[in-house]
């Protein structure tokens, strides 16, 4: 539970913030000037205020959408991404955001009204072009949805948007603001998976891969789109035999036509991020793997990853056509 | 200079809680609570300490740069380790009563500067937190709904560099209040308010040293790889590069241990190859789990 809320004052009156303040009427809430003052700054220790994070709220000013990496997005669309929220509930273990942030408080940005008038510039400059915007990039998706109502927000705004894609990438289990509505056909709920054994051992604080299951077969019976994500892609001596009997989990019962795509990754991190990874958990057994580094990458290396690809590939292939199978390769 | 005479030259001392107050009125109920020594007393910032029960204290005297000189002196006086606990405790006024109340500033403002900062994990099981001004000048106003001190702003600013912000800790017990004028302390009533909370502050220390034992586990250095570094001539790069592979060596390999005598006519590269391979011959059989 959050027990203490940082606000920039010029945002006390916003709505999410008066939502927020009316789901958690008990914490405590101090004024600051901008987020700045607190998140993100040197001598900040990312692993112990993990255990008991703040929330800050916050106004954003700029950079509302950014073009994905290339290697990140499904096909020839233009693929954007957008950040409501920095960091996340949850502690995955190869989390690139314990990486890129000495700070683990929430950072939610109220202002959801000017993400999607940034977002509607983009359509505007791209008009007539397909485009896929991604939420979930410094953050998941859904998994503050219950605090932020973030998710109906979006929803309602890309209803009925041609040639507009919003995917929400998350882990968690939270979707009542998508299920207490009329699927969209341009949005895609888009969950990451590994195998049961992995994500126990790995995706801590996140909802366990059965309960993951559960939600996507309820989100696909309602209607939804699903993408499946596997990414990172784990190796450990029986990946394959885990790999496989998860694939057969999440397609039994599922409908192969509600499967809008599936893409996995290898794990991979940038040299300095491994870096601060692996001194964040010494002892685990993640950052003990003999990685390769190229280019200052760090990965499992050619040999491995492309092992992980071929069985990937032939075996969804037993489940779904080739070409909504894609590879990531950031 | 005390019987505490090793102290000075023990790199292997592995204290936990490094108080920081301005008064000797404060630190003294500290300072029999958890039976300190003095240390250092030549100096203008007397330090006290009790080894075995991992504390070490500093009394500043009063304002913010003689709080942060007198942190940045118990440091390096005592060479403390970069795990350790920094608290900067001490007495405060406060817009309300009753006085003896005990809280921990979850942000601590420097009047002087408008410098913010934010010490410390919450502990709000166990105390309830308030903002805190640093003014340069004994405030009799309590204008704001803060807590009024004049050393903590110093504090903040430099102990999070000797460990990390989120093992520094403001804790401050309310001394005046409206309607209890600062002018009506006097060393007893301190003393008085802070033996009255002596048993909250063990919980505390309790809470706080949960996350140092956490951080000394991760930061450690192992004696094996200590030993090994006092045999060999690693330069600078081959320390890291082994210091990196005798981690994923032990991880891999946790019952095993580095034996010395297997490697006494070794270079330091081959001690790293050695371990490199044994490594990557484990991979068929990798558990990540
Ligand atoms: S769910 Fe995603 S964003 Fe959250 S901790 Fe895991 S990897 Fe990071």
């Amino acid at each position: 539970m959050i027990e203490t809320i940082f606000f920039e004052e010029e945002i006390y009156e916003h709505p999410t913030t008066e939502r927020i303040r009316r789901a958690l009427p008990r914490a405590g809430w101090v004024p600051i000037d901008r987020y700045q003052e607190l998140f993100n700054k040197r001598h900040q220790n990312f692993k112990l205020q993990k255990k008991n994070p703040a929330l800050i709220l916050a106004k954003k000013y700029d950079n509302f959408v950014l073009p994905v990496p290339s290697g990140f997005g499904m096909d020839s669309h233009k693929n954007f991404y957008f950040s409501h929220m920095y960091n996340c509930l949850y502690d995955c273990k190869y989390c690139f955001l314990q990486g890129m942030y000495s700070s683990a408080n929430f950072v939610l940005f109220v202002n959801y009204e000017d993400f999607f008038r940034s977002i509607s510039e983009k359509i505007k400059k791209y008009k007539g072009q397909s485009l896929t915007f991604f939420s979930g990039y410094d953050c998941d998706s859904l998994a503050f949805d219950k605090l932020s109502g973030f998710a109906n927000q979006a929803l309602n705004f890309f209803n009925g948007l041609s040639n507009v894609e919003l995917e929400l990438r998350t882990k968690s289990i939270a979707i009542g603001s998508l299920l207490q509505r009329e699927p969209l056909s341009n949005c895609v709920a888009a969950f990451s998976l590994s195998p049961a054994q992995v994500a126990k051992s790995l995706d801590s604080k996140a909802p366990s891969i059965n309960r993951r299951i559960s939600a996507i077969k309820q989100l696909a019976d309602a209607g939804w789109k699903i993408g499946l994500r596997f990414d990172p892609l784990i190796y450990t001596s029986d990946w394959k035999e885990l790999y496989s009997a998860l694939f057969a989990d999440i397609m039994n019962g599922l409908d192969p036509e509600r499967i809008h795509s599936i893409s996995y990754g290898p794990l991979r991190f940038p040299k300095k991020m491994y870096k601060k990874a692996a001194s964040l958990h010494p002892e685990h057994k993640l950052f003990a793997f003999p990685m390769e580094e190229t280019n200052g990458v760090v990965s499992y290396g050619t040999k491995i990853e492309t092992q992980m690809h071929d069985f990937l590939k032939s075996e969804l292939n037993n489940y779904i056509s080739e070409n909504k199978i894609f590879q990531c390769t950031i | 200079m005390s019987e505490f005479t090793d102290v000075e030259n023990n790199t292997e001392l592995q204290f936990k809680f490094c108080w920081v107050t301005a008064l000797r009125a404060e630190a003294t109920p500290l300072i029999d609570a958890f039976n300190m020594k003095i240390v250092e007393n030549k100096s203008l910032f007397p330090i006290y300490a009790n080894e075995e029960k991992g504390h070490a204290l500093v009394i500043s005297g009063m304002g913010s740069i003689k709080s942060a000189a007198a942190a940045t002196f118990l440091k390096n006086h005592l060479k403390i380790n970069d795990h350790s606990a920094w608290i900067n405790f001490g007495i405060a006024g406060f817009f309300k009563g009753p006085i003896g109340d005990i809280y921990q500033a979850n942000k601590v403002v420097s009047k002087e500067s408008g410098a913010a900062f934010f010490p410390g994990l919450r502990l709000s099981k166990l105390i309830p937190a308030a903002i805190l001004f640093t003014v340069s000048k004994p405030e009799n106003g309590y204008k704001e709904k803060v807590l009024y001190d004049m050393e903590a702003a110093g504090f903040c600013e430099m102990a999070p560099s000797f460990s990390c912000n989120e093992l520094t800790y403001v804790i401050k017990i309310v001394s005046d209040t409206p309607s209890a004028s600062s002018s009506l302390i006097t060393k007893h009533l301190v003393r008085e308010l802070i033996e009255k909370q002596l048993s909250k502050i063990s919980d505390i220390l309790a809470e706080i040293e949960i996350l140092v034992e956490e951080e000394k586990k991760r930061l450690s250095i192992p004696n094996e790889v200590i030993e090994f570094e006092k045999r060999f001539k690693f330069t600078e790069t081959n320390k890291y590069k082994f210091r990196e592979i005798y981690r994923k060596w032990k991880v891999a390999f946790p019952s095993k241990r580095l034996d010395l005598s297997e490697f006494l006519n070794s270079q330091p590269k081959e001690i790293i190859l050695r371990l490199e391979k044994e490594v990557l011959l484990n991979v068929e059989d990798w558990n990540a789990l």
